[in-house]
């Protein structure tokens, strides 16, 4: 009796034959598309190598406050001063969340990250998938927002909390008196992250090299048109964002000096507003360039 | 019947290189295949039917409406990309049903519809492990898996078997022939000839990012008049068979080696005779008739100097 | 012989003594480069402050009775520091992309399977950054130089201050090597150029803000090794023989700058492979 070996393609199972009547579906509503692909970005960003690192960097301060806080409980910190005079852990903490965070981190972290929301999925050539679904572009840039805005508030904002905890005792300070500040540290910072991550998204959709572009507003522009007198500081985001921190400026150099000189403060109301309508109005403008540009993708 | 795709005299270029030049062509239902060499364009005609790249000049419609900002196209179109990338930290299921929700499916439905999808490309058992740990064929696997995910009328694809080992390659093929037959449409892209001529006959030729010719293999074979037509004929006696071949005026050129070799500028006129002659059995028996002309490779060839 | 042999021929023309390879890769690094008009721009702009000195020059040269705008050791000094923004931008604009670029395309295999070691590599690497970095220092300083002494007709204020020109080459040397072998470390760490752009901004401005803080703290300007950008301007004060602008000694800073190139050195040598070792 002769045996034929099945040919093993043919035994295995088949697609479905005529399928029954599709069910009709809608696309999900813009808010629900944002927030689908902010489910499918999230743990991408937030778990990535990158984010790894700058949590690093971010936990820098951190290191300088424990270390603060050792020499203190070691009474070497005797002399910690600012500007001659015997200070607490309150002006300290101040002096970081100017220098570090709103100066630097907040910022740089919004060119970093806005620039790149699609620009990333442009490089590693993903950005195909998203774009071939039935939503909008401007849903896809919005989910990846929100996923950038839950990532960098997830990595900088324990970071403050771990340094009000080490920073604040120093000279004598008090945890409760300066946990008003401290929230309202947390609440600009978060809003800084929004509205710098808002501008960088516009800017990484407009220009080829955003990169540049957003280093230059944020190390340049922005610390020039604060140290000028006159309408130019309003041109910026550090100008309503810095109306609300609650504590004093350091002068640690002619650029505060400048900044000092020249302070015209808006009131609380005023930059809260002037900072969401910039957010709202960045990232319409963003939409509106994403779904109009071709993203050509490198062979 | 309704083509699917219409592009009117589409042309796309990148500052000053043209990826297509003045293309008009109609996709019909069924398997279209897509074929030229590498360079060809048709990467450039994929993204342009895929909304990706919009015409720099001419219209395209696909499935009777214009695909550049219109995103509800996408739920009768499935994409399968050319470009070996996703999101490596995923599982092929969380990523397959992580996409299909953008087409509007609840959690519990797009589980259910990547996994079927992930069934049907025999990935079933690698579906909760990270794509970043994939091989090539896998890869390849999950974004066809992808593509049809929600079940569209049309599917394009890119290169599909590309990295596939050959019982993968056989596999896909006949999952291709199964979706046409159960109504969908593809449009599938290769350069590897005999890849298409597996699925479809149905084709479009393109090169230098112009279309060189559309539709059955075989009728665009007959069209190319002017080139000869090469048949084989294996015979018991040969010389016998020569001799009458050689009264015509069709016979270009004649060889005797294992099998007679001819080359005829008629070739339906000349199978005629060959069929006269094999019955009347005058010139000994004809044992086989072959034309390793009449395939894609010749059409191919003959086209894309 | 009447018929040629139409098979693969062998190159027998002359080849290149081992060990320029680098050359290879640096020209086609800087031609690549040129070939950008955005960074060309970037490149003339850099050029200006070179202009506005010059006039500076001439002036001082026919207004002598002007003390304030007279040529001085601290001009040079003044206009190489001025030339830190440029040198930023540059050391973005052609540096984060060297390696990281090659990493994302998996070219480091490509080149290491040629007779092209790691070290030369990396010197070609070098090469382009240090090219583009000199032609905005080191050049334009020396092209100075030059104007100082046609300006003036003579060479009174070279020979008075002969230091100047060894200064510049000293310290247009230490500021390339170190920012550039820093940018090169920083683009083998990731396949992403805009993140090494990033990272660079941190290395640069973050360390500068982490200073900040520990200045206003401590009143201590000591402190200042703590930041590269500091260390270059301390170091570049002492090599023009300016009083130093921060209280960190002068052998602290070369140490804080030997140390950020061990560690550039170090990660390139980690970094820059033939394979990828997965554990």
């Amino acid at each position: 009796m002769s045996t034929t070996t099945p040919d093993p393609i043919e035994t295995l199972p088949t697609a479905a034959p005529a399928m029954p009547a599709r069910p009709i579906r809608q696309a999900p509503p813009f808010a629900t598309a944002a927030l689908r692909v902010f489910d499918l970005s999230l743990s991408q960003m937030l778990w990535s190598r990158r984010t790894i690192f700058l949590g690093l960097v971010v936990g820098s301060p951190v290191a300088l406050g424990l270390m603060l806080r050792i020499l203190d409980a070691f009474g070497f910190a005797g002399n910690i001063r600012m500007g001659g005079d015997s200070v607490n852990g309150s002006s300290v903490f101040g002096a970081m969340i100017w220098l570090l965070y709103l100066r630097f981190l907040v910022p740089v972290l919004g060119v970093f990250y806005g620039t790149s929301l699609i620009a990333d999925e442009v490089d590693d050539k993903t950005i195909t998938y998203l774009f071939v679904r039935p939503i909008s572009r401007t849903a896809v840039l919005v989910g990846k927002f929100l996923a950038y805005v839950v990532t960098t508030i997830f990595v900088v904002l324990p970071s403050v909390v771990v340094l009000y905890l080490c920073v604040q005792p120093l000279g004598h300070g008090s945890l409760a008196e300066g946990f008003l500040s401290l929230l309202t540290d947390l609440g600009l910072l978060a809003l800084g992250l929004v509205a710098y991550g808002a501008l960088f998204a516009m800017v990484g959709a407009a220009f080829k090299r955003p990169l540049v572009a957003g280093l230059l507003f944020v190390l340049g522009w922005e610390q020039l048109a604060m140290a000028l007198p006159g309408y130019l500081r309003k041109l910026t985001i550090a100008h309503y964002l810095q109306a609300l921190v609650p504590h004093v400026m350091p002068a640690e150099g002619l650029g505060s000096a400048l900044q000092s000189l020249f302070r015209d403060v808006p009131t609380p109301t005023t930059s809260l507003v002037i900072l969401f309508a910039m957010t709202v109005i960045f990232l319409a403008l963003a939409g509106w360039l994403v779904e109009r540009r071709e993203y050509v993708l490198e062979q | 019947m309704t083509p699917l795709v219409v592009a009117d005299h589409v042309s796309k270029w990148y500052g000053q290189v043209i990826g297509l030049n003045d293309v008009s062509v109609s996709i019909p239902t069924g398997i279209t295949g897509l074929l030229g060499p590498n360079g060809a364009g048709k990467s450039t005609l994929m993204k342009l039917l895929t909304g990706q790249l919009k015409p720099s000049k001419g219209s395209i419609t696909v499935l009777g409406e214009g695909i550049w900002g219109n995103p509800r196209l996408f739920f009768r179109l499935g994409f399968c990309p050319e470009q070996d990338a996703f999101y490596d930290r995923m599982t092929g299921l969380e990523w397959v049903s992580g996409l299909v929700r953008l087409n509007g499916y609840t959690e519990s439905e797009a589980k259910r519809a990547a996994t079927k999808a992930l069934e049907i490309v025999d990935l079933i058992e690698a579906a909760n492990k990270k794509i970043g740990g994939y091989s090539k064929g896998m890869r390849q696997r999950v974004k066809l898996a992808q593509a049809i995910v929600h079940d569209p009328e049309l599917l394009i694809l890119d290169e599909p078997l590309s990295g596939m080992d050959p019982i993968a390659r056989r596999r896909t093929i006949r999952l291709v022939k199964d979706w046409a037959k159960a109504g969908k449409s593809v449009l599938v892209s290769s350069h590897i000839l005999y890849e298409i001529e597996a699925m479809t006959s149905n084709i479009l030729l393109i090169n230098n990012g112009r279309i060189l010719a559309e539709g059955d293999v075989h009728s665009i074979r007959d069209l190319i008049d002017e080139h000869p037509h090469t048949v084989h004929v294996r015979a018991d006696n040969p010389r016998s068979l020569a001799r009458e071949f050689l009264t015509r005026d069709d016979v270009l050129s004649l060889k005797l080696e294992q099998d007679a070799i001819i080359e005829t500028s008629k070739p339906d006129s000349f199978y005629r005779y060959l069929t006269e002659l094999a019955a009347s059995g005058h010139a000994g028996t004809i044992t086989e008739v072959t034309s390793p002309d009449d395939n894609l490779q010749a059409v191919f060839k003959f086209l894309v100097k | 012989m009447p018929i040629h042999d139409q098979s693969y021929r062998h190159y027998t023309g002359q080849r290149s003594p081992k060990g320029r390879a680098w050359t290879v890769i640096a020209s086609a690094g800087v031609r690549y480069m040129l070939a950008k008009k955005a960074f060309l721009a970037l490149l003339v702009l850099a050029w200006l402050p070179f202009v506005v000195r010059s006039v500076q020059l001439y002036l001082s040269a026919n207004l002598p009775q002007m003390p304030i705008i007279a040529a001085t050791p601290q001009l040079f000094r003044d206009f190489l520091e001025q030339q830190g923004v440029f040198v930023f931008f540059i050391t973005i604009f052609t540096g984060a992309g060297l390696i990281a670029n090659d990493m994302r395309a998996n070219a480091l295999q490509i080149y290491l399977a040629k007779p092209l070691d790691r070290a030369e590599y990396i010197a070609g690497k070098f090469a382009v950054l240090a090219f583009f970095l000199l032609m905005s220092t080191w050049l334009p300083a020396i092209m100075l130089v030059v104007m100082q002494i046609v300006f003036a007709g003579n060479l009174t204020f070279i020979s008075s201050n002969f230091y100047v020109l060894p200064a510049i080459f000293v310290y247009t040397g230490i500021e390339t090597v170190v920012l550039g072998l820093v940018m090169l470390a920083l683009s083998s760490l990731s396949k992403s150029a805009r993140f090494v752009g990033i990272m660079y901004a941190g290395f640069i401005f973050f360390t500068q803000a982490l200073y900040g803080v520990v200045f206003v703290i401590t009143r201590n300007s000591g402190f200042s090794w703590m930041s590269p950008s500091s260390n270059l301007m301390q170091i570049g004060d002492l090599i023009f023989r300016l009083p130093g602008r921060f209280q960190a000694s002068g052998l602290v800073t070369i140490i804080a700058l030997v140390v950020i190139v061990g560690l550039a050195a170090f990660v390139l040598e980690r970094r820059v492979r033939g394979v990828e070792v997965v554990t």
